[in-house]
Formats: structure tokens, C-alpha cells, sequence
């Protein structure tokens, strides 16, 4: 088809105006869409993952919306520790008799919350630092480069439990703000690297001597093209920043009292009668957090595969 | 015969860094003390093995690369500082046409929103005439009004660089560089772009640089050629001057490089090739200085300017 299209104008060209206007040739070059389905279609773990992480995301956002603060503030030491399916709680309770499946909804839209808020922040200052240093280079990109080096390094987990625990006024907020601090420096590395070989291509140097600005070419030009990568390390980010937050929520350094998350659950286990005599209180979060973040994964490394044609299945 | 463009003295030394603070270590000299004129209408090539400096030449012109010294005068005016460029909003009247069509597009847009961004930016249009002037040009590279929507992934080689022709003379420049337009096409759609740029070079009466390694495309293109080697000119002149008469031993190296498809005389032309090569390599020492550089051209006849060792003009310029 191709061969044809270009014969004909090459015989009608020779030596004249052509009279055949040519429209596009067919090269059917598949939508970023379709291939993404191909690739679930391609790898069953991916699409079973994707299919039940947005049932349980679309379950726990619209369950947490109908269970009331009181649920998962009120102490009632009567109903402690009460086995799964006693009284009507299917889960059990826990030491201040709490409903179980209660508190893992709304442990679970705070923990999914926080992490996706941590991953924006994150892709925010990671791109926008990424794109001025891969693209102006130069004095500049050395000393942020530098400053990035040096601080990936830093024994952060240390870093965010003592700027938690000095901070006066501290909410989630909070929280989301200071480990978001160490959410950006990886996403600039990857960035910078991508737009240091996207503005040396010559779609960047025809948008400048059409009149366009560096701004216009950084975020109209450049930022197109990073789209599929942004997604991918997004992606990646978020089951990571699950894995911090509920880290630090564990080990108490994490959401204030009266904000349940994951970790607070699972740190019911430091008390080792619960960890051994009663697992129905500490392994339903746990196998949440675990479900969560390998479906995040496998979902993750398919839009990966989309990204890069180089690691494609089919 | 109007003077466009004058090049005086140009350098563009590109630093070389390395280490832990990237610190300048050496220069590359891509372009070393070159001088030429462009006047207006007229189209001029230039010529030289890859990585000889032509392309460096050519980002230099459009205000791509920054220069280290000498001065590029545009009407008279020194353009060489971005401020100045800016404000007389340089790019409308001097574009560039790439190599890598595909390059050259964003994957990202559609073909209109690639042809009408130097439209915006240079001539204010409302939305109806901008169409209409995309549609014009689209037109003019022969190419449907429905090549508009669609993504540069869609077209073929040939067509992409029309869509890069588009763009480029959008703005009813007056100087357009073409740096090896056609060397990455196939040999069948060459001919068709060059063509294609030919007849706008004619009809729309723009001044071409047009950029090739390869002196057999050149001849097609234009009768105002420099051959360049190491960031230095060593030959200049017009299209017969370089092919009947060729005084620089780089310059009959890349004659004899021409393929050609004369299968009866292969053996001969094998020959003649192994001859040149030979004369190259024994003459070096004498064409080049000790740094292996080009010595500055001397005027041999009106047209005609060759890079020759400055005690023996006569003996060089006599063969
Ligand atoms: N940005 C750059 N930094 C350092 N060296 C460069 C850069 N661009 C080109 N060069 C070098 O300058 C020389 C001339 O390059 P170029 O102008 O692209 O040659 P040509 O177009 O004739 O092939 C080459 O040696 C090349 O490696
Ligand atoms: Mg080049």
C-alpha cells in the first residue's frame, strides 16, 4: 500500500507540479490504549490484578464514604477481641471492639489516599524539576544533580520519624508533606534522563526556530512525550509510598490517633498474645497491604511494556 | 543581486566536559574560521564528509547553536546575539529543514498543530485564515487537507519531509537551510524531494543552503558550491569550477566517491578511484597544516577559491 501510494506520486512528480494529493499512508501504528489491552490480554496475573484492584478500590472508596467516624473512634472494651462472625462482626473485633471489616475500609481509604496524594506531590516537583534540568543542563543541572545524589543517600525513613515527631500542629497533611520531601528525587532522575535525549531530537530544535519559548517547548513539546513514562512511574510510586506509609504507621511514627490506616492495624502484632493466639486481628490488613501492592505491580510492569516497545510480549 | 546573508569569521567551538564537575576540558572545532556570502534568490551547497562541521554550520545560521566568534549579518544586521533575533523575529524570515524527517515531528502533534505553530508565532492570524493558509501549504507539498488530522507516525518517509517543507516555509522565509534533506529517504523518493524543493526554491524565490554529504546530489541542486572538511573550507566555487576543474585533493576525493553506474567501465573507474585515494594520502602533508587542519583559501579566478599552503599558491593552483 505504501510502495503504491509513493510510486505514483514519484512518477507524477518527475520533472512537475503532481496532480495526485496523497493523504496519509496507512501505516497502522496501534493507539497507546490498545496496546495496553493488548498487553493484559497477553499476560492473564496482569489483568486479574487490574480487575481486582478496581474492585477494591471502587468498593472502599464508596464503603468508607457510609461508615461514620464514630465506627472507627468509639471504645467499647466489652466487644474486645471478639472472634469472626460473633455478634455479627465478620471479622472480629479489635482491643477496643471495633468493628474489623470497619476499620479496614477506612484504614484502607486512608492509607490508598495518602499514598496517591504522596505519588502526586511527588510526580509534580519530580517532573517540573526533571524537565528544567534536562532541558536547560548546563551550571544549574550539575548542582540539582548533585543535590539529588546526596540526598537519595540520606537515611530518610530516620529523617521523616524525627521531623514527625519535632513538628507541633500535625495532621495527615503533614504526613503527605513531609514524605512527599523524598517522593520527587527518583521521578527527577528518570525524567531528566528521558528529556536530555527528547530535546536533542529535532522536533525541539524545529519548535525553536518557529518562535515557540522554552516554556511552550518544555510543556506543550517535551511533556507529550513523557506522558507513558509518567504513568509508569506513578504507578510504581504509589504501591511504594503504600509501603512507607504504612511503615511508618506501624512503628507509630505515622497517622496521628483517630485516623486509622493499614499499618496502625498491623501493628497490633507487636503484642505477641494477639501475634499468636489471635491472627484474625493483624492478617486481614496485612494480606490487604500485600494484595494491594503486588496488583499494583503487575498492572505497573504492563503499562511499563506499553511504554517500551522493547519489552513487549506481543 | 542583493546581499541576504553575509558569514564573517564564523567559529563554533564546542567544549568538551568531563569529570566530577563537568569542567571544560577541550574543544571541538566543528567550524573554524568560515566566510561565505548568500544573496538573495540564490541557492548555494555545501558540501563534506559526515562530521566535517556542516551541520554545525547550519544550526549556527538559524541561531541553534550559539557561535564563539565572527559575525553573522542578516540585511546588514548582526544577528548573532538571541536578544537581537528575537526581537526582529529572525526565524520568520530564516528556517531550517532536517535530516531525520521522523525526528523532526512531534509524535505528539497533529500535522496541523505542526505547520501552524511558526504561523502563530510569527504572523498573527485569526483561526480562518490559518486554516486556510495550512490547507495553501499542504497544498503546495502536495499533500490532501486530510493529512491535517492526522499523526506524522502516519506518513511515509518522502511525505514527512514535505510535511517538514510545509513548515518550513510557512512563514514566506527568505533563507532556508536544508541540512541533508534527503539522505536518510530512499533513493526511488529522493529525486521527488529534491524536486519538490527545487520548484519552491524557484517559485516562492527563496536563498537555499542546502547541506549533503554527497557532491552527486549537490549537482542537481545548485550551481554555488563549498566543500568543507574539519571545520574549514577548502574549496569554493561554481558548479563547473568544483566538477571540470577541482584543485583540492579532498575535493577530488569526493569527486571520485560519486557512485556510479557505468557497469562497462567499473574496472576503470576502480582504477581511477585507487588513484585519487593514493594522491590523497600522499599529498596531505602538503595540503594540510601540521595540526592536520585546512591552510585559508586563495582566489585562483573570479569564481573559483581553493584552500592551497601559503608559499605555494602557484604551484597548488596550477595543476
Ligand atoms: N553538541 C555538540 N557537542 C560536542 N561536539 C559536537 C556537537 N555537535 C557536533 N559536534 C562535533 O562537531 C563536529 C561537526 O559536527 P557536525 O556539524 O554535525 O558535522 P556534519 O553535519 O558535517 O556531519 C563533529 O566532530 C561532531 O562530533
Ligand atoms: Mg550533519
Amino acid at each position: 500500500m505504501s510502495e503504491k501510494n509513493e510510486t505514483q506520486v514519484q512518477q507524477s512528480v518527475q520533472g512537475k507540479v503532481p496532480e495526485i494529493k496523497d493523504g496519509a499512508v496507512i501505516v497502522e501504528t496501534p493507539s497507546t490504549w490498545r496496546t495496553i489491552k493488548r498487553e493484559f490480554l497477553k499476560d492473564k496475573v496482569a489483568l486479574v490484578s487490574a480487575i481486582i484492584l478496581a474492585v477494591v478500590f471502587v468498593t472502599v472508596i464508596i464503603w468508607a464514604f457510609f461508615i461514620p467516624r464514630s465506627a472507627v473512634t468509639n471504645v467499647n472494651i466489652i466487644d474486645q477481641y471478639l472472634t469472626p462472625g460473633t455478634q455479627g462482626h465478620l471479622l472480629g473485633t479489635d482491643e477496643q471492639g471495633r468493628d474489623q471489616v470497619k476499620m479496614l475500609i477506612a484504614s484502607a481509604r486512608n492509607s490508598l489516599m495518602i499514598a496517591f496524594m504522596i505519588s502526586i506531590i511527588g510526580q509534580f516537583f519530580g517532573v517540573i524539576v526533571g524537565l528544567i534540568t534536562g532541558y536547560f543542563r548546563g551550571i544549574v543541572d550539575t548542582i540539582i544533580m548533585r543535590v539529588i545524589d546526596f540526598w537519595i543517600v540520606l537515611p530518610f525513613l530516620m529523617i521523616i520519624i524525627v521531623l514527625v515527631s519535632i513538628v507541633p500542629k500535625y495532621n495527615e497533611w503533614t504526613l503527605i508533606w513531609i514524605i512527599g520531601l523524598f517522593a520527587w528525587q527518583g521521578t527527577t532522575r528518570l525524567i531528566r534522563s528521558k528529556v536530555l535525549s527528547e530535546a536533542d531530537r529535532d522536533y525541539v530544535r524545529a519548535s525553536k526556530t518557529s518562535g515557540s519559548s522554552n516554556f511552550m517547548i518544555m510543556f506543550r513539546e517535551i511533556l507529550p512525550n513523557l506522558a507513558s513514562l509518567i504513568i509508569v512511574d506513578t504507578t510504581l510510586n504509589f504501591a511504594g509510598n503504600i509501603g512507607i506509609e504504612t511503615t511508618l504507621s506501624f512503628l507509630g511514627f505515622g497517622l496521628p490517633n483517630g485516623t486509622p490506616s493499614l499499618g496502625t492495624m498491623v501493628s497490633a502484632a507487636t503484642d505477641p498474645t494477639v501475634l499468636a493466639t489471635k491472627p484474625y486481628v493483624w492478617v486481614p490488613p496485612v494480606i490487604f497491604i500485600i494484595v494491594i501492592c503486588v496488583g499494583i505491580s503487575f498492572v505497573g510492569q504492563v503499562f511499563r511494556r506499553a511504554a517500551d516497545a522493547r519489552q513487549r510480549l506481543g | 543581486m542583493t546581499v541576504l546573508m553575509e558569514i564573517k569569521d564564523l567559529k563554533v567551538h564546542y567544549p568538551i566536559r568531563s569529570g566530577f564537575w563537568n569542567r571544560i576540558t577541550d574543544y571541538v572545532y566543528a567550524a573554524d574560521g568560515i566566510s561565505f556570502t548568500i544573496e538573495a534568490g540564490k541557492t548555494y551547497g555545501l558540501v563534506g564528509e559526515s562530521g566535517s562541521g556542516k551541520s554545525t554550520i547550519g544550526k549556527a545560521i538559524v541561531g541553534l547553536e550559539k557561535i564563539t566568534s565572527g559575525q553573522i549579518l542578516f540585511n546588514g544586521e548582526d544577528v548573532s546575539k538571541p536578544s537581537v533575533r528575537r526581537k526582529m523575529k529572525y526565524n520568520k524570515d530564516v528556517q531550517m529543514i532536517f535530516q531525520d524527517s521522523l525526528s523532526s515531528l512531534n509524535p505528539k502533534k497533529t500535522i496541523y498543530q505542526i505547520i501552524a505553530e511558526p504561523i502563530r508565532n510569527f504572523d498573527k492570524m485569526d483561526k480562518e485564515s490559518e486554516k486556510q493558509r495550512v490547507i495553501q501549504l499542504l497544498d503546495i507539498v502536495g499533500l490532501s487537507k486530510n493529512a491535517m488530522f492526522q499523526y506524522p507516525h502516519q506518513f511515509s518517509g518522502g511525505q514527512r519531509q514535505r510535511i517538514g517543507i510545509a513548515r518550513a516555509i510557512a512563514t514566506n522565509p527568505k533563507l532556508i537551510i536544508a541540512d541533508e534533506p534527503v539522505s536518510a529517504l530512499d533513493l526511488s523518493i529522493q529525486a521527488q524531494v529534491l524536486n519538490f524543493m527545487k520548484r519552491i526554491q524557484k517559485e516562492l524565490g527563496i536563498s537555499f543552503l542546502f547541506i549533503s554529504h554527497d557532491l552527486g546530489v549537490v549537482r542537481h541542486m545548485t550551481k554555488n558550491i563549498a566543500i568543507m572538511h574539519l571545520g574549514r573550507f577548502v574549496e569554493l566555487g561554481t558548479r563547473e569550477d568544483i566538477y571540470n576543474n577541482p584543485q583540492h585533493i579532498y575535493t577530488k576525493r569526493l569527486l571520485s566517491a560519486i557512485p556510479q553506474i557505468d557497469i562497462a567501465n567499473r574496472d576503470a573507474n576502480k582504477a581511477k578511484r585507487a588513484q585519487v585515494e593514493a594522491e590523497y594520502q600522499e599529498k596531505r602533508s602538503h595540503f594540510y597544516d601540521q595540526d592536520g587542519l585546512a591552510y585559508p583559501m586563495h582566489q585562483i579566478s573570479d569564481t573559483h577559491w581553493v584552500s592551497t599552503p601559503p608559499t605555494n599558491i602557484s604551484e597548488g593552483a596550477g595543476k
